[in-house]
């Protein structure tokens, strides 16, 4: 067991609903298919959904531009209605986790744990932690330089990257 | 402490982090230009521009054509798709989810929930 001391990536949000329904909306796929995308415009679509420790889901993203992206996940614990934990991959339509061939040193196995906590009977705070699972020293460091942009931001002009980029896919 | 870093991915990321180099990075994404080009829309020095471009291209984030006596640069959309990927990564994908289950949570609570 090696012990590097990382530091996960956090975000904190707060939502204006019981915990219970927030913790659903993470776990059921008549919930997840209504928001689980990066922006508004997508798609997303559930295909299998085994949300309990030990299962898996596989969904789909079709993006604005009708590019499609798959998703594959493995749940770790679902704790209803306090912690949520899974490893999310892209994957292909199959399931296959894809390696990440234009991105060598990114960590393989990236951990998410939700820890949904109840303010009052209408606001919900979660708490988001992102980290690596196990990384190799260069996975470790990648990861440390992605978060280090992450913080100086990139601004407007980075969604028109985005769009371009899809446009190339 | 790491042994040998993985080159190419962190010099990508290096290349990246420095503000001017992604504002670069986005004038040559709409169009391929020469320097004299990008030093009139950015206004910045020439041997300013040229550093950071040298950059780029070390990396192969950018690539040169030539045309006659002018020197076009361009971004290679290949190079730039770990860029994509990261920005798959957890702030923007996460965070854009978390709006999206934030405005659908409100949606579903002002129009009554799901009769089951």
């Amino acid at each position: 067991m090696t012990s590097k001391s990382i530091e996960p990536s956090v975000i904190v949000c707060e939502f204006d609903a019981p915990r219970e329904l927030v913790f659903d909306a993470w776990t059921q796929v008549e919930h997840l298919n209504n928001w689980m995308f990066p922006m508004p415009g997508c798609q997303c679509e559930f295909v299998s959904a085994d949300i309990k420790a030990g299962g898996t889901s596989l969904h789909k993203l079709i993006m604005p531009n009708g590019s499609e992206m798959w998703l594959f996940t493995r749940y770790e614990e679902v704790s209803a209605p306090e912690k949520l934990v899974f490893l999310q991959y892209m994957s292909n339509e199959a399931g296959d986790i894809l390696p990440h061939t234009h991105m060598p040193g990114w960590p393989k196995d990236m951990v998410a744990t939700l820890h949904f906590e109840s303010l009052s009977d209408t606001k919900t705070k979660i708490t988001f932690y992102w980290e690596p699972r196990n990384p190799t020293d260069e996975e470790l460091a990648v990861f440390e330089a992605s978060r280090a942009d992450h913080h100086k931001g990139w601004g407007a002009g980075m969604d028109q990257l985005v769009a371009y980029l899809a446009g190339t896919n | 402490m790491p042994m040998a870093r993985a080159s190419t991915t962190n010099d990508v990321f290096n290349a990246i982090g420095e503000p001017k180099r992604r504002a670069i990075l986005e004038q040559l994404v709409v169009q391929q230009m020469t320097v004299g080009e990008l030093v009139d829309a950015m206004e910045w020095p020439q041997p300013t521009v040229s550093k950071h471009l040298k950059v780029l291209r070390e990396v192969n984030l950018v690539a040169e054509t030539r045309v006659g006596r002018f020197h076009y640069y361009r971004v290679k959309p290949d190079e730039l798709r770990p860029v994509q990927e990261w920005i798959h990564q957890f702030e923007k994908y996460w965070g854009g989810a978390l709006e999206q289950l934030d405005s659908y949570l409100i949606d579903i609570q002002n129009n009554g929930e799901k009769s089951d």
